[in-house]
């Protein structure tokens, strides 16, 4: 047979072309060389080509960063390496450490050399990675025209520019606005003066909706001038935070929660003692030992109460005896403590609170002696002359008034988070040049006219300072993935300079700080350790000006107000398009992808509404309609929202009206006001008869009776709590609290001859504050599964934070939190069960999980005592195979699996650390150092509470703190020997407020501890 | 002629010195071959096309839904975090415990030589086959990677991979899998005479070819007669151990676990008497409406029934019996999770759910203690029916209350079914449904051969049989 197969139409038509090509080896160019070059310099000119054509495909950045940690000759392909950089938030800067694999960042971790967080981050900085690879990122430049969008490039708008601005420095920039989030950038401070030396006419404002106007406000009336306030919680006895989040919400907090910490281990001398006095419930009123509910409104009828008794008691005076009353006893021992440590207690005011308050607290520091010793102040570089509000008022003014032509937006959200009665949205359309620089086309940018995308935190040089002054700078861990151009960027753009160099503007703007003797040396430390060391802000001792007499406040109306407050996930609203943080449940309400009207018990009742009743919260003639969240502790009449929410055009996660995806919650920014940003009273709530279930990790559904009553008796089994005269009395109380018979094994059990690993938690140091949760979230590729399926309790956290609520008085609970993650029981109830042996134990007593073995019968599960197992009930990593969203799979860690559906999953105390140390530890032939592994929750937690380590090391850290009186085993009568131990937490209350200690522990002079072991040894 | 009188005797009623007669009526061996057989042979009537249109409906949405589920992912059922086990394991714990009936009455009460069970034992049988097939399907569907629930076999593999042989689930994939052999063996044999009477009488060529090769060439010998009868004494025996380490098993899944509400060593016990409770109550629940359907009501008579009812009084006792007694055992154990786990069942969230199952199944078969209430078929249906919804939330109770509720009250949860759950559920009845009536159109209802074996011989005299 004589078939004819052919290649293509022309070879079956053998064309001429076709032919010749046939007989060529290499197509075009290759296998000829024209005449007049010789051979050599042909091959020559081939070499070069072929290599450049390899580089023109690389994304390796031009400029030199520099590796922490250690500095390899090349970079090695699959080896982690970290370099350090920093995130900025309100103005302030947070060091980091980011893990990057072959070029591209996974994990982000505190920066170890930072005064401020030493090691720790906040879950924001953990959460900066999925917002890097975030698909709804803004893409490229685009211009709006009459309603439709155009993408255009950075000529197109370089071009646009140069008319605009052309125009305005004629006219000395008399029309030209700048808009701009705070930030403490000296490069951007530098450029901002060359702006304003061009358009000596423009002006530049400074918004942020988490201002701290009434700090400075404060400031400016105690010592007249502005000066920001320094607390050093180590050496502080005794301290009251008034409406003010000192360990979390704090800028400082970070550093706060670490030096309250290491004053809470009763082992190592005196422990502190902190009161809480604030209306909605914060991280620091969890931790505080006496907790006082208040209205925001009236945290100035406390602080005079608290004044005239510390004065009283300065004078020598013995006050009058405190009421029975709860808050007048507490306001009792506040004044009776902070006068018996004079100079080493504190008082904190909240931002919230009016600047006459925090003039009066300045004066009670300075009377009590504490400034100098637990206070210490410094200049306040981001003070600014207007107001944050007012700064937005008066632009919007101007608009409206026809005097601004062009408007610059730096970064920030105003369209979306500006207050209810400046109606900037309105005015932004009428401003015929406006142009927004931000990481996403949100809601402000729909109203620009221009927008330009602005590059992630790791996709730029930067400085900044962190809250004590210490100088931060950033490198670029990746080339910017979307074309974005930084903030320093673009104003240098607007100043002339066409192509900026980000990296040299940097260098220049901190060159001030380097050492002048060896700059490009001193530089190349500093960016390689992120932060200058002793570049904190020098000390000032301004004194208290004489104030005007305290107003007399009259006692708690039965007004309602309104809380506005920053919120914990979300922060003012940039973070949600961030599944990892609207999934983080709130640590005191649970709420996860929604914001709530959280109301106390019996302001419901007065209300009548219940858990999840829409209501209207109406103020000043504008409402809301949100969920309530009835939370025990909040104080009576006062209603808290958090702002952050209600986002329209966030991106697919957080809420994009234009792609039909629903807002997550309210924006509750509408019922702001220029005079009152914070709270406001004259709230009026309404009824809606609608009901709204909110996706809440604990409590899925409200507890009956029975449910409750038992939860009241449990809680003190599984959350060990005592104070410290009980500790003082019975070191070891907290074994004592559940007696049981001697525990024998139905099997041999494994013996561990090399490491044993462990881990411990100090309840006694816990905050509370999700960090460990968010980072272990971003370490082991945890997924989002979304409102839905956290409605349907199928979250997949593997650490979690447990809160319950304890003892009498709903209106003024005591809460107990304890971090739950797989405790690797050595007798591990799952591992029984499994039917195909795919959770089992390993020599180093890890308690494995198999996934490719795993078939999903969901019985270790079932069996697991303390409900740590995760279930992929569908395959919640799909969102990886969407083409248009693949960006986002470069988030995952590659030493962790990702999971199937179908499969089990749990915490393995991040055994890829583990293993990644001791491949190390083998190459170089040495033992595993102690502290050397550090799990992913342990790095992230600021008030070190977690140890992890190998048991078997009787010096480790974690083996000391499993061998504390203190330490105990969460249902340890189950005889499953859980490898994690909590250190019970241990109250420093007041004398006068303690509860008389509890009558004996369960058993006579006896300790059961010694009778177990004579029992065991018996058998 | 054979001594049976035309007029209808009450046979629930003990004559001193008599014997009461198990087959009513005017039947002789010829009569009670077609009563059976008629309804193989004669023109199916359109009812039946009716009901098996429904119930394969029925199931045929059961298979959708398993396909939806495969595709989709467990996560279409209310299983969450804690309650990790849902419905599907309560749907297949009470299916196998609805097929606990059939081999108890084959079997037990065939080594017990209670002769009025050849009336039920065919039907009873079948309902035991198709029940352990609606009670297979979900533990296969229910795991989370379907594709490889083979790996919960021991079968020899490149990786040397065993099943872990501590895990109660394992046992139970054994106990179940020789369960529904034995069960399908003993059920098949005891057929095979009745099979070839139907090949026998076949006039449809179809009919013939499939009788006669389900028969096995059974020609009636007294050898075959003799081999038959040992062999099916055998296996008599041979399941008979298994009507009771079948459940004892099941049990484990939830016994052998630490989960308060489940961690308690009455459980093999009470669930193989909950398990004969809810089979005798099916079969009565499908026998009723069935023989007068199918007019086998001389064959199946209302003794049969009272007996069947006097089982469940027993049985349904010791249920009530187990009930309490987990109650006093959670209080006298004086483990404050156990304690919790038993009063948070009776008045907790779930305590609607728990005071259905004790309505259900100690007050209802405690009306069985009257005479007219078990001698009328429609009240002893009523009854039954409340048996068979209070089993099932039985189960419900131990495994979703228990569940729902375990030690960290950080985890406690609520668990709200599906709508596949829900018709889940209503399927697997489709499936077992379909089963019935297909058994009940082509094969024979009732054991001819062994309900002549108790009838008066021809000629002889009705009390010497």
């Amino acid at each position: 047979m004589d078939k004819k197969y052919w290649r293509s139409l022309n070879e079956l038509h053998s064309t001429p072309g076709f032919e010749e090509i046939l007989h060529r080896e290499f197509p075009v160019a290759a296998s000829e060389y024209p005449e007049g070059v010789s051979r050599r310099r042909w091959m020559q000119l081939m070499g070069a080509s072929v290599a450049l054509a390899g580089v023109s495909g690389c994304r390796w950045e031009d400029e030199k960063i520099s590796p922490s940690v250690s500095r390899p000759e090349g970079r090695i392909p699959g080896v982690p390496q970290k370099y350090a950089t920093f995130m900025e938030l309100g103005g302030l800067a947070e060091s980091l450490l980011v893990t990057c694999y072959d070029g591209r960042p996974i994990k982000v971790e505190g920066n170890p050399d930072s005064p401020q967080n030493r090691g720790s981050s906040t879950v924001f900085a953990q959460s900066e990675t999925l917002s890097l690879y975030d698909p709804d990122r803004a893409v490229g430049v685009v211009e709006r025209k009459e309603g439709t969008r155009y993408a255009r490039d950075w000529q197109a708008f370089l071009d646009y520019s140069d008319t605009v601005l052309g125009q305005a420095r004629q006219g000395g920039g008399a029309k030209l606005r700048v808009l701009a989030d705070v930030s403490s950038s000296a490069a951007r401070k530098n450029l901002q003066e060359k702006f304003a030396a061009l358009y000596p006419q423009a002006r530049w404002y400074d918004y942020t909706a988490n201002s701290r106007d009434n700090i400075y406000a404060g400031s400016k009336l105690a010592f007249g001038e502005v000066v920001r306030p320094h607390f050093d919680l180590s050496k502080a006895n005794i301290v009251v935070c008034l409406d003010e989040d000192l360990l979390s919400e704090h800028s400082a907090g970070m550093l706060h929660t670490r030096e309250w910490a290491a004053r809470r281990d009763p082992a190592a001398g005196e422990m502190n003692r902190m009161y809480a006095v604030e209306s909605r419930f914060t991280t620091t009123g969890l931790a505080a030992d006496h907790r006082l509910p208040s209205r925001s409104v009236d945290i100035g009828f406390y602080l005079a109460k608290l004044e005239a008794q510390i004065q009283a008691r300065l004078a020598g005076k013995t006050p009058e005896a405190a009421g029975d009353e709860y808050a007048a006893k507490v306001l009792a021992a506040m004044a009776e403590d902070l006068v018996a440590n004079q100079g080493a207690g504190l008082i904190a005011i909240g931002a919230s609170q009016p600047a006459e308050l925090q003039a009066r607290v300045h004066k009670l520091n300075e009377q009590l002696g504490n400034v100098g010793k637990t206070i210490r102040y410094s200049k306040e570089p981001l003070a600014t002359d207007l107001s944050a509000a007012e700064a937005l008022r008066k632009l919007t003014d101007e608009i409206q008034a026809g005097s601004v032509e062009t408007l610059v937006i730096l970064g920030g959200n105003p369209a979306y988070n500006a207050p209810g009665d400046i109606d900037l949205v309105s005015a932004l359309s009428k401003v015929p040049h406006s142009i927004h620089l931000g990481e996403y086309e949100d809601e402000t940018s729909l109203l620009c006219k221009w927008h330009l995308p602005k590059t992630h935190p790791f996709e730029q040089w930067g400085d900044a300072r962190s809250y004590d002054g210490t100088l931060c700078v950033a490198q670029p861990l990746i080339e910017p993935l979307h074309d974005g151009k930084s903030e320093v960027e673009l104003l240098a753009i607007l100043c002339g300079d066409k192509h900026p160099v980000a990296l040299d503007l940097v260098k220049e703007a901190v060159k001030g700080s380097l050492d002048s003797m060896a700059v490009n040396a001193s530089w190349r430390r500093l960016v390689h350790d992120g932060v200058l060391k002793g570049s904190a802000l020098e000390a000032v001792s301004p004194k208290v000006k004489e104030l005007p007499a305290a107003k007399i406040v009259e006692a708690a109306s039965e007004e309602l107000e309104l809380v506005f407050y920053i919120s914990p996930q979300l922060y003012d609203g940039r973070f949600a398009n961030s599944g990892w943080l609207q999934e983080t449940p709130d640590n005191l309400t649970k709420i996860t992808w929604d914001n709530a009207a959280i109301i106390a018990p019996g302001t419901a009742k007065n209300l009548g509404v219940e858990f999840g009743s829409v209501v209207k919260l109406i103020l000043d003639g504008k409402s809301i309609e949100l969920p309530v969240y009835v939370l025990p502790g909040q104080a009576p009449n006062s209603i808290s929202v958090a702002l952050g929410y209600g986002r329209t055009a966030a991106g697919l996660v957080g809420g994009d009206v234009a792609r039909d995806v629903k807002p997550v919650g309210e924006n509750i920014a509408a019922l702001q006001s220029k005079a009152a940003m914070n709270f406001a009273v004259g709230l009026k709530v309404e009824k809606t008869g609608k009901e709204y279930e909110l996706a809440i990790t604990q409590d899925h559904h409200s507890i009956d009776a029975v449910g409750a009553g038992e939860i009241h008796g449990r809680v003190g089994q599984l959350v060990r709590e005592g104070t410290v005269s009980e500790y003082k009395s019975h070191p070891d109380f907290a074994k004592h609290v559940v007696h049981h018979p001697p525990l024998e094994s139905l099997w041999e059990e494994l013996s561990y001859e090399g490491q044993a690993w462990g881990m411990s938690i100090d309840l006694t140091k816990c905050v509370g504050c999700n960090a460990c949760s968010v980072a272990c979230q971003a370490e082991n590729n945890v997924p989002v599964v979304g409102r839905e399926q956290v409605l349907k309790s199928r979250e997949m956290h593997w650490l979690r934070v447990d809160r319950y609520f304890t003892g009498d008085d709903v209106d003024n609970p005591g809460v107990s939190i304890q971090p739950m993650l797989c405790q690797q029981c050595e007798l591990a109830p799952c591992e029984q069960v499994c039917p195909v042996a795919a959770t089992v134990h390993t020599d180093e007593g890890l308690n494995d999980m198999v996934y490719n073995r795993c078939v999903g019968t969901r019985y270790c599960a079932n069996n697991c005592p303390y409900k740590v197992r995760r279930f992929n009930y569908f395959n919640f990593n799909k969102v990886y195979e969407d083409p248009n969203r693949k960006l986002q799979a470069l988030v995952l860690n590659p030493e962790v699996t990702v999971r199937h559906r179908g499969v089990m999953e749990k915490c393995t105390y991040c055994v890829q650390r583990i293993k990644a140390v001791q491949i190390d530890a083998k190459n170089d032939q040495r033992p595993i150092k102690d502290g050397e592994i550090v799990t992913a929750c342990q790095q992230a937690c600021p008030a070190k509470a977690i140890e992890f380590g190998d048991l078997k090391n009787e010096k480790s850290l974690v083996a000391q703190a499993h061998a504390s009186p203190r330490s105990y085993a969460v249902l340890a009568e189950l005889n499953i020997k859980p490898r994690t131990a909590y250190l019970a937490r241990i109250l420093n209350p007041h004398p006068s407020l303690a509860k008389p200690d509890s009558e004996g522990h369960g058993h006579g002079e006896a300790h059961a501890e010694a009778d177990h072991k004579k029992t065991a040894e018996k058998h | 002629m054979a001594s049976v009188t035309a007029k209808p005797i009450d046979t629930t009623i003990e004559v001193p010195g008599k014997r009461t007669p198990l087959v009513t009526g005017a039947h002789d061996y010829g009569t009670v071959t077609d009563a059976v057989c008629r309804l193989a042979e004669c023109k199916t009537p359109t009812a039946w096309y009716v009901a098996l249109g429904i119930s394969a409906s029925l199931m045929g949405m059961l298979f959708g839904l398993i396909g939806y589920l495969i595709i989709t992912g467990v996560g279409v059922w209310g299983n969450r975090s804690p309650v990790f086990w849902g419905w599907p394991i309560v749907n297949f714990v009470f299916w196998v415990g609805i097929g606990h009936a059939g081999t108890l009455i084959s079997a037990i009460l065939f080594l017990f030589r209670q002769n009025w069970r050849t009336g039920i034992n065919r039907a009873a049988e079948a309902m035991t086959i198709f029940a352990v097939i609606c009670a297979g399907v979900f533990p296969g569907i229910h795991i989370g990677r379907v594709w490889l629930a083979y790996w919960l076999f021991p079968i020899p593999n490149q990786m040397s991979m065993w099943p872990n042989f501590r895990s109660p689930l394992l046992w139970d994939v054994f106990a179940v899998s020789t369960y529904a052999t034995v069960s399908l063996l003993f059920w098949y044999m005891g057929m095979i005479p009745d099979l070839a009477t139907l090949r026998d009488r076949a006039t449809g060529k179809i009919q013939q070819f499939a009788y006669g090769l389900f028969s096995l060439g059974w020609n009636g010998s007294s050898r075959h007669w003799h081999r038959y009868e040992r062999a099916y004494l055998l296996l008599a025996a041979l399941a008979a151990p298994l009507v009771l380490s079948v459940h004892t098993i099941v049990s484990f899944d939830f016994a052998v676990s630490q989960l308060p509400g489940w961690h308690t060593t009455i459980f093999p016990p009470y669930f193989v008497a909950g398990a004969v409770f809810s089979g005798f109550a099916m079969v009565l629940t499908l026998m009723i409406p069935a023989r007068k359907i199918c007019g086998i009501e001389d064959l199946l008579t209302n003794r049969h029934l009272e007996n069947m009812t006097k089982v469940i009084i027993a049985t349904g006792t010791m249920v009530g019996y187990a009930y309490a007694m987990e109650f006093f055992i959670a209080w006298y154990g004086g483990n404050r999770y156990e304690t919790f786990a038993f009063i948070n069942r009776a008045f907790g969230p779930y305590a609607w759910a728990y005071w259905i199952m004790v309505s259900c199944n100690v007050i209802s078969p405690q009306l069985f203690w009257f005479k007219k209430i078990r001698t009328t078929p429609w009240m002893i249906f009523v009854v039954c029916v409340f048996v068979n919804i209070g089993m099932w939330f039985e189960r419900f109770v131990i495994t979703v209350t228990s569940l729902s509720r375990d030690f960290l009250p950080s985890s406690w949860g609520y668990f709200r079914p599906t709508i596949v759950d829900v018709l889940m559920l209503i399927g697997s009845f489709g499936l077992f449904m379909t089963l019935f009536l297909l058994f009940c159109k082509f094969l024979p209802m009732v054991a001819m051969a062994e309900v002549k074996s108790v009838m008066p011989r021809p000629g002889g005299q009705s009390d010497h049989h």
